[in-house]
């Protein structure tokens, strides 16, 4: 899974605007289907809410980390993460090795499969769906990365799949390309596969391998999947799934209280309090692969080093990044934005992934005199009125970006901007959408934003977002976007970058991957501000057997239930409450659920009332007083 | 007074009167005395008038209140109360004497940020419908005064504008234009100027009607002597009991614009707390006090200006004050 830049790209707008127009948002949602009460028959639908719709179904297109969780339930990869601590463990290859020479790598594909409309499932299809990967155009957008190394996909057999790779490859366990049935996909050439949905049309199932099959597909409300009974790994113990889509966090959080939804993935964190006290209510606060950043403009260039854009030059001083680096409070943004619902951050690798993640040495904590100590050094010290300002008396100004999507970017921006006006610092605070954010980090005119990722189990994909080569590139006068958006380019990093992409001891690589997370945190392009955790939340009495990856973090708890890397949940999941769940349940902890919410209830449908009646009035006068002249 | 005024009365007579009389031993006073003098006179009936008017003077004392504490904010309530660094409090914790609003997802006092949105919401409803009042009038002036194809494409292109739904519109200006006050301003002004076009041009059409009209074109004046002098001053009255309507209705576009993240977040209006209790899960939370007082605000001023207006309105419309009583 590839969940590019834990892109939250948040309800549309303009649907936010439809469902706000309406009335009451958050509890219209709610009671438009009172027949989804907690089913009481077995097998009837699991139902998962999310905040989030797909962009699309099409594998080739879709961003947005719930788009891939559709795609690993209709597709096989030929291998996944396990569930226990992110191995390489086999899917569809029952088993790979890699050839003496390091030029080949042999996978042995499960016999006698067959795909959901009875055509057989081989090695050809995988060599098949690779193979339009490394021919294609479109497709290698989202895959690209990894099959960067492989020349050749070729199937000798039914059963075995052979990769041809330029040079040593260490993510030839991970590909996550998914395995497409080639008779559907060959009907689709490079240019139709642009616009192509893979949406169901007539009843019809999408023909796929996964655990599911999609059935169905309503854009912006929900999608249900059938149980497919054919899989290798068994057929699923629900018939049905349902992916229900909301606009708001609040109707996410009352559709789960009302058993509307019986999982809900990611909560917003008061949201995921308040319903925390529900008794039927397991709340599941889940360690996590995303971090935040606040990204500095390091001197924004192309690829070949031509500078572009506007940012400070004061940011092209390592000093006054990690000055700004040790002016923010980590732990007060985790216990202001997340609610306490996260870690500090320190690197780009999270904790989560405790065989590469490096605990930095001398961490930046909250120290705004040895921040202001560092712009002195760097030549910006206080002028007289209290500000920070450079040789020539110019004050420092920098502008810092939020995201309009986010309410924690917008939050966590309030505060830097405090911080480093507290430094003396000036700032620009203004809020872009995550397009227009995307479009200036690409031509480098920024100082400072604030963003995150998610990071996938291969570090490769993360840690190639600081080498020189993605930074922004030129054709025909156009300025496209790299993967860097901070512009970052260390000649050290980059060699340490090369040489992990060879390493295909564990140990060995882990060892770079560390060396380059400490060359970033001197170096401070980012100052990663913390690791969110994945809130979700499930109805206790609706399933059982749930499986959390991974089992286990460094801070020792588990990780998030479903949206992982593999369907491993899907596979083991059981409908009704477990034998002896009770125990195990959020007992003990207070009841103020009921008493809590009304009073908000009836206070805001109160209060849209009377605006409506304020409204009302207002257009009826405005009428009239047209109908009047006329 | 409204050139469609009754006609002077005793009472109003005396008015002229009693104003003129200081002058007139001595010299003759000119006619732009004179008109100073009328002028004053009907500002000053118009103000008795207003007066009497028990919802108008509800409304006044409201907005007279919001305006003094929107001025006084920075006084009542220092900047730093309102930043999120130096916030004290819990987040999202109910009413207590520290706060006796509560306070928001950041532990900042829900009162002070209400009073912090006066001045935003005020300042941008203000100015929004400046804009709008301009743009209307201008164009209703020409729209009625112009015969022919000038008037008639103002008039479709007011009415194109009149057809566009609001709400679409504002959304997709102030997306492409970016979340920044000045854009919500903007967006707001130059999506709701066709009502007003359409009242002036009425209104205008109904003035080039009257026969000082036909003199001043006799005596050669100009398109724009007319508009100027002679249209302008008379719909006047009727544009001001307009725009204190307009106000209402820039208020609450601007709180929806906020309210769908589309105004300046980083700027109190109380729109834009509306969305943040949204997107901070405050209603799930039961945090009452995050959603009510920026409500009740924006219903209470809304509804003064309205009170304003359409007291205004019946001073200066007397058909609308014949119907009333």
């Amino acid at each position: 899974m590839h969940t590019r830049a834990l892109r939250r790209t948040g309800a549309a707008l303009l649907a936010a605007a439809a469902v706000a127009l309406t009335g009451a948002p958050g509890i219209a949602p709610a009671e438009e289907s009172p027949s989804a009460v907690p089913a009481a028959a077995a097998t009837g639908p699991y139902t998962v809410g999310m905040t989030t719709d797909v962009d699309s179904l099409n594998p080739f297109t879709g961003i947005v980390a719930e788009s891939f969780e559709m795609y690993q339930l209709m597709y096989p990869t030929l291998t996944t993460s396990s569930a226990e601590d992110f191995s390489p463990v086999p899917d569809l290859a029952e088993s790979w090795t890699e050839s003496a020479d390091q030029t080949t790598w042999t996978y042995r594909i499960r016999p006698d499969l067959t795909w959901s409309d009875g055509t057989p499932l081989t090695a050809r299809d995988a060599a098949y769906s690779f193979n339009r990967v490394i021919d294609g155009d479109y497709e290698q957008t989202n895959y690209g990365g990894y099959v960067a190394n492989i020349t050749r996909a070729e199937a000798p057999d039914d059963t075995t799949l052979v990769l041809t790779v330029s040079k040593p490859t260490p993510l030839m366990d991970r590909l996550a390309v998914y395995i497409l049935p080639e008779h559907v996909w060959r009907e689709i050439d490079g240019k139709e596969v642009r616009s192509f949905p893979n949406e169901p049309t007539d009843g019809q199932p999408i023909v796929g391998a996964g655990p599911y099959l999609l059935v169905e597909r309503q854009k912006g409300q929900f999608l249900r999947f059938q149980a497919n009974p054919t899989h290798w790994r068994g057929k699923p113990a629900f018939d049905e799934l349902v992916f229900r889509v909301y606009e708001n966090d609040d109707a996410l959080g009352q559709a789960l209280r009302k058993g509307e939804v019986d999982f809900a993935h990611d909560m917003q964190a008061n949201v995921f309090d308040a319903i925390s006290g529900d008794s039927v209510i397991t709340p599941i606060e889940a360690a996590n692969y995303d971090f935040s950043e606040i990204g500095f403009n390091t001197g924004a260039a192309l690829a070949d080093g031509t500078p572009i854009g506007d940012g400070h030059p004061a940011l092209r001083d390592t000093r006054v990044r990690q000055a700004l680096n040790w002016a923010i409070d980590r732990q007060v943004l985790v216990d202001k934005v997340l609610a306490g619902h996260g870690t500090p951050g320190s690197t780009v690798i999270p904790p989560l992934y405790t065989t590469l993640h490096l605990k930095p040495a001398n961490p930046y904590t909250y120290d705004p005199a040895r921040a202001g100590q560092l712009l002195d050094e760097a030549g910006y010290p206080l002028g007289a009125d209290g500000k920070r300002q450079d040789t020539d008396g110019t004050p420092l100004t920098l502008r810092l970006l939020g995201r309009q999507e986010s309410q924690e970017s917008q939050q966590t921006v309030q505060f830097v901007q405090g911080w480093l006006e507290d430094l003396g610092i000036t700032v620009e605070t203004k809020i872009v959408s995550e397009d227009t954010l995307i479009e200036l980090n690409g031509q480098g005119n920024f100082d400072i934003f604030e963003w995150g990722w998610g990071v996938e189990p291969d570090p490769d994909y993360q840690l190639s977002t600081f080498t020189c080569a993605q930074r922004s590139s030129e054709d025909d006068g156009t300025i496209y976007a790299g993967l860097s958006d901070s512009h970052f380019c260390n000649e050290e990093y980059d060699r340490l970058y090369a040489e992990q992409a060879t390493q295909t001891d564990p140990v060995q690589r882990a060892e770079t991957v560390r060396q380059m997370q400490q060359i970033l945190y001197d170096e401070a392009p980012y100052a990663v501000t913390y690791y969110p955790d994945m809130l979700q939340a499930r109805r206790t009495d609706a399933a059982h057997a749930l499986v959390a990856q991974p089992t286990t973090s460094a801070d020792g708890r588990p990780g998030r239930q479903l949206f992982q890397f593999g369907t491993w949940t899907y596979d083991a999941i059981q409908p009704g409450a477990a034998p002896a769940d009770g125990a195990s349940d959020a007992a003990g902890t207070q009841d103020t659920s009921a008493g809590g919410v009304s009073p908000a209830v009836i206070g805001g449908a109160a209060a849209l009332a009377v605006l409506g009646i304020a409204a009302a009035v207002l257009l009826g006068r405005r009428r009239r007083s047209d109908e009047d002249v006329e | 007074m409204g050139l469609r005024g009754p006609m002077p009365g005793p009472e109003d007579a005396a008015d002229l009167v009693a104003v003129a009389e200081p002058a007139a031993p001595l010299v003759v006073p000119s006619s732009r005395q004179l008109a100073r003098a009328r002028r004053r006179a009907s500002r000053g009936r118009a103000w008795q008038q207003f007066r009497r008017s028990r919802p108008g003077m509800a409304g006044l004392v409201v907005l007279v209140t919001f305006a003094t504490l929107a001025v006084l904010a920075p006084v009542l309530f220092p900047p730093e109360t309102i930043s999120v660094v130096d916030a004290t409090g819990d987040p999202l914790s109910p009413p207590s004497p520290g706060f006796p609003l509560g306070t928001d997802e950041s532990g900042r006092s829900i009162l002070a940020l209400v009073v912090w949105g006066a001045r935003v919401s005020l300042v941008v409803g203000l100015a929004a419908t400046v804009v709008s009042m301009l743009i209307g009038t201008v164009i209703g002036v020409m729209a009625g005064h112009y015969r022919g194809w000038v008037g008639m494409g103002l008039n479709r292109f007011t009415d194109w504008f009149l057809v566009i739904p609001f709400l679409p519109l504002a959304i997709v200006l102030a997306t492409v234009l970016g979340a920044s006050l000045l854009n919500i301003i903007i967006v707001i002004g130059i999506t709701s100027w066709p009502g007003t076009a359409r009242l002036v041009r009425a209104q205008t059409l109904s003035v080039s009607a009257r026969p000082y009209l036909e003199r001043a074109r006799a005596l050669g004046g100009g398109d724009l002597h007319q508009m100027t002098r002679h249209v302008l001053p008379n719909v006047m009255p009727l544009v001001l009991a307009n725009t204190t309507l307009m106000v209402a209705l820039a208020i609450l576009s601007e709180t929806t614009l906020s309210f769908l993240g589309l105004g300046d977040p980083l700027a109190p209006s109380w729109g834009a707390l509306l969305d943040g209790a949204f997107t901070s899960g405050a209603m799930t939370v039961g945090a009452w006090w995050y959603v009510l007082p920026p409500g009740l605000c924006v219903v209470a001023v809304v509804l003064a200006f309205t009170l304003i207006g359409r007291a205004l309105e019946a001073i200066v419309d007397p058909q609308l004050s014949g119907q009333q009583r």
